[in-house]
């Protein structure tokens, strides 16, 4: 059979060209919508839970996370270590009977899903939007509770990032 | 009651079930599972916390399915047909957690308590009751060990029914009634019970929790792995739960052949020992130190010195069958020697060759089912936990139990005990021996007449104790044997009765075959090859051929004879003296100066194998973690070391060691000797004053090293318990203090007078803080003794 070749009907295809420059040009001139991190660090929208988490503190300054491992239980990555303890009645870490001894985050395992945050029964563990996390080993990765308790830095501070 | 079948329905579905069955108990037949609290299948009804609602056709009212007995014809319908079975079971459901603190989350039973799963699955989902809750203060510590919360008590009394038809240990009870009803320490009762633990167990709640496991871990950071204890004979089943590598908890499995639902406190709570910072784990040869080095070169090191020397081998009571068995064929077939004891006590009479020729001579089940008990030279309680547990639910249901015993035991409430001095145990026994013909209407007379009745239904369980004289044991059984009664002698510690079975034992080869009977020996030499002829040396002859130097080669398998052995004089001589000492185990402790080769041997927890219980019921082992370090277990290291000397045991794997062992261990006959007293002749009358000892259920045996709440529970300051009339002759006061000398040396305690002691017999636990009564000991567990009051000792005297 012989192939039937389609006509080429010159002036729509300069037509085709000439739009195709013109969305290009517009283009050109239009405002970028990438942000060029790191030169500029757009703040996140309020109340964003896109970061790593923070262990918060009663007013009195007691911890308030108990140690319950329920975030430890709710995970779905396994990132969560929690080690109960016995809180010393004289010098309580947290109030009522048991603190958390020991507390880490893996954030080589953590997808940021928030679970954890949703199982916790005093609202000890919440997401930050601090969500520049860089590490350069494993052991780097696993954030402890001394670590967790602290409030995030600004964005844009951190050591790692900054040399990088 | 009668046993006879009866037909009934629930949710219209037939069931036939023996008459007097539990309405609860027949649903569960059929899959059907009805909430509760208070219903344990262990324990009597008690109805307590109407939780197990079910409707029964022409019953006006809702009953309660777990005190309810099946009738025929009954038509019961349970929350799965009934709205109104439902609406009840959820009503109660919210009424009992009208008080309920809710905090699950700081709660060690979060994540395995029936309550939160029978809330969630039957209970309402919201309470209506928004007023404040009932608080107390708590935890409250009822002992080193158990807490109680009692905001989140349920008012099931479980626990309390525990202690009352079960331990007999009534440490806590129910007090007061309506919403001030509470749990407490009972008045004036003594809480320290050794069963204290499956309280905790049977909680349905957290309202019991345990002091070791408070806030350790949830149930899902666990790997559980069911396996048996290895601390005592009784052999419960236990399900050992760990955590990144560290045994956390212990609990019981149920086992209605051995251990029902129970477990005592050693076996629940001491399981640090293999993770203490002295444990070693590497093979260790003596070069200028101890040094580090391979397996391989260690073995070879110990190879070129066994080579043509001669060995003397001592073994501790925790190797498992199959080590006993590899570490028997080792010692004759490529040591060449009989020289091996796992021995403390030694009696060498036709009771002990019973034992080993033939196990479950008594089961757990034919004790619960005697009509009378005679226990002699056996503190149960302290001994075999579990099998005390057995003798008090035999005398729950009419046996009649008698304690022939130089020491009240704690079945004293159930039971009718006859102190007698140690080493007198045998005149007792042919004291009843003559009552079976003569009558009378002393305490021999009254147990000669309950054994006679029994019949086939009299149980005799002879303890360690009559091994410390010689054929006692054999009077007993055959006092035994005259009845028609069962009779075993019980062996303490878990590793004994395997190893006699085996054969570690210097006259006796696996199934209780003699060395000097070229027939029996020739049984065994037809699957081992030669064997040596001449009877070995016990563990006090090869301790004292060490001493000698006599000896190339000391192997010292699991056992510290400074320690474990009533001669430490002669222990620390035999070990100056003997030519290499290669000491195999978990730690070297104070052996360490004496060690020229050290095998890291793996513990309970970290392998499989068996062990075999009092019985001689085999007994599975599992492993709950990886060992330590290099350790392995010990029948590899024993296979490891006839491979340095050239040989190969044949025994690659356990059940390459199970298959070569059964045969030589199935039952045999065992040839009957008729005299009482045998060659030997009667027993020696003794008429000084003895001191006696044994270890009490918790000491400072290595195996309770770190378990220091179970020690702050149960652990007691050294003491001497003295009969009152010898108290008052010497003028030492109850309370008071007392010097206690021997041949071998003495020592300041604190008397404890009274009459829970024969007359005559003064009692030191064995291996008690800040007292070695071995040092007081001159070979024997039972030694003259010499008493005077003494002045308070300054503090570093007592220790
Ligand atoms: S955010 Fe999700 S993945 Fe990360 S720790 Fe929490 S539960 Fe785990
Ligand atoms: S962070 Fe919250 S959920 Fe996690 S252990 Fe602490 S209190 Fe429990
Ligand atoms: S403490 Fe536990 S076992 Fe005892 S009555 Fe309360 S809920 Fe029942
Ligand atoms: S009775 Fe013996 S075997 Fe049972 S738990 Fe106690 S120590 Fe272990
Ligand atoms: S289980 Fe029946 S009343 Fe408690």
């Amino acid at each position: 059979m012989s192939e039937r070749r389609p006509r080429v009907d010159l002036s729509s295809a300069v037509g085709a060209v000439a739009s195709g420059m013109a969305t290009i040009l517009k283009q050109v001139f239009r405002r970028d919508v990438t942000e060029p991190y790191p030169h500029v660090i757009v703040p996140p929208p309020p109340r964003s839970h896109i970061g790593r988490h923070r262990l918060n503190r009663h007013e009195n300054g007691l911890e308030k996370c108990i140690g319950c491992e329920l975030c430890a239980f709710a995970c779905p990555a396994d990132a969560i270590w929690v080690e109960g303890a016995e809180n010393d009645p004289e010098h309580p870490v947290s109030p009522g009977e048991r603190y958390a001894k020991d507390y880490q985050i893996n954030y080589l395992r953590c997808i940021m899903c928030g679970l954890c945050v949703e199982a916790c029964p005093t609202r000890a563990l919440t997401l930050t939007s601090y969500y520049e996390l860089s590490f350069t080993s494993r052991e780097e990765a696993i954030w402890t509770k001394e670590q967790l308790l602290e409030p995030p830095p600004p964005l844009g501070t951190d050591p790692v990032d900054r040399e990088g | 009651m009668s046993r006879e079948p009866v037909t009934l329905t629930i949710d219209g579905r037939e069931i036939t079930v023996p008459a007097g069955t539990l309405v609860i108990r027949a649903a569960e037949r059929l899959g059907i599972e009805i909430p509760r609290f208070c219903d344990h299948p262990f324990l009597a009804p008690a109805g307590a916390c109407r939780q197990c609602y079910v409707e029964i056709e022409g019953q006006a009212k809702l009953v309660t399915s777990c005190t309810t007995r099946v009738a025929p014809d009954m038509a019961v319908r349970t929350q799965v047909t009934s709205e109104l079975v439902r609406r009840a079971q959820a009503a109660n459901l919210e009424f009992l957690l009208l008080n309920h603190p809710l905090d699950c989350p700081v709660c060690d039973r979060g994540g395995e308590c029936p309550l939160q799963d029978q809330a969630l699955a039957f209970g309402p989902g919201e309470s209506r009751y928004i007023e404040p809750k009932r608080t107390y203060r708590k935890p409250i510590p009822l002992s080193p060990l158990v807490n109680l919360d009692r905001e989140r008590c349920v008012l099931c009394a479980r626990c309390t029914r525990f202690c009352d038809e079960i331990s007999g240990d009534r440490f806590i009870e129910l007090y007061d009634r309506g919403a001030g009803e509470r749990v407490s320490i009972a008045a004036g009762e003594d809480f320290r019970s050794p069963f204290s633990g499956n309280t905790i167990q049977i909680c349905p709640v957290g309202a019991l929790t345990a002091t070791p496991y408070r806030f350790v871990a949830r149930p899902f950071d666990l790997s559980s792995t069911d396996s048996t204890c290895a601390h005592c004979a009784a052999g419960c089943a236990i399900r050992v739960d760990v955590r990144r590598g560290k045994v956390v908890r212990v609990l019981a499995r149920d086992d209605v052949e051995v251990n029902d639902a129970w477990i005592c406190d050693k076996g629940r709570f001491a399981f640090a020992a293999p993770d203490r910072p002295e444990r070693v784990t590497t093979p260790l040869v003596r070069a200028r130190g101890l040094e580090p080095a391979s397996f391989q070169e260690v073995l070879g090191e110990i190879a070129a010195r066994c080579r043509g020397g001669r060995v003397g081998i001592l073994v501790g009571g925790r190797l498992a069958d199959e080590d006993a068995y590899a570490l028997s064929k080792l010692a004759r077939t490529v040591l060449g020697t009989n020289d091996l004891d796992h021995r403390r006590a030694f009696h060498g009479g036709r009771a002990e060759l019973l034992a080993a020729a033939r196990p479950m001579s008594v089961t757990y089940r034919d004790v619960e089912e005697a009509a009378a008990i005679l226990v002699v030279g056996l503190d149960a309680e302290q001994e075999l936990p579990i099998l005390h547990l057995r003798i008090r639910k035999a005398a729950r249901r009419g046996a009649r139990v008698f304690v022939l015993h130089a020491r009240r035991t704690r079945l004293h409430d159930l039971g009718e005990h006859l102190l007698v001095r140690p080493g007198h145990e045998a005149f007792a026994l042919e004291r009843i021996r003559e009552a079976l013909a003569a009558g009378g209407d002393g305490p021999e007379a009254r147990i000669a007449a309950a054994l006679a009745e029994a019949g086939e239904r009299a149980v005799v369980l002879a303890g360690p104790r009559l091994a410390e004289h010689p054929l006692a044991a054999d009077v007993a059984l055959g006092l035994a044997e005259r009845v028609g009664a069962r009779f075993a002698l019980c062996a303490r510690r878990a590793g004994d009765r395997g190893a006699l079975r085996a054969g570690v034992h210097p006259t006796l080869l696996p199934g209780g075959r003699r060395v000097t009977d070229d027939v029996e020996r020739g049984q065994v030499e037809a699957v081992w090859g030669p064997i040596p002829a001449e009877p070995g040396r016990d563990a006090m002859g090869i301790l004292r051929a060490a001493a000698g130097r006599e000896l190339d080669v000391l192997y010292l398998v699991g056992v510290d004879p400074l320690r474990d052995l009533p001669d430490p004089a002669l222990a620390r001589r035999a070990l100056a003296n003997a030519g290499y000492t290669v000491i195999q185990g978990l730690e070297l402790g104070e052996l360490e100066p004496y060690a020229d080769a050290f095998l890291p041997a793996a513990a309970a927890a970290e392998r499989d194998g068996r062990v075999t219980t009092w019985e001689g019921r085999p007994r599975p082992l599992r492993a709950a973690r990886a060992p330590l370090g290099l350790s392995r277990p010990d029948w590899e290291i024993f296979v490891g070391l006839a491979e340095a000397l050239g040989a190969d045991l044949g025994l690659g794997s356990l059940e390459a060691i199970r298959a070569e062992a059964e045969p030589l261990l199935a039952p045999r006959e065992v040839p009957v000797r008729s005299s009482a007293w045998g060659a030997a002749g009667p027993p020696q009358w003794i008429e000084e004053r003895v001191l006696f000892t044994y270890p009490l259920l918790v000491d400072e045996g290595r195996l309770l090293e770190g378990a220091t709440e179970l020690k702050a529970a149960l652990e007691e300051e050294p003491f001497a318990e003295i009969h009152r009339e010898d108290a008052e002759a010497l003028g030492v006061a109850d309370g008071g203090w007392v010097r206690v000398r021997t041949s071998a040396g003495d020592a300041v305690v604190r008397a404890r007078v009274g009459e829970t002691v024969a007359p005559g017999a003064v009692f030191v636990p064995f291996n008690q803080p800040g007292l070695p009564v071995a040092e007081l000991l001159a070979g024997r567990f039972t030694v003259g003794v010499h008493l005077e009051p003494a002045a308070e000792p300054a503090a570093e005297e007592v220790a």
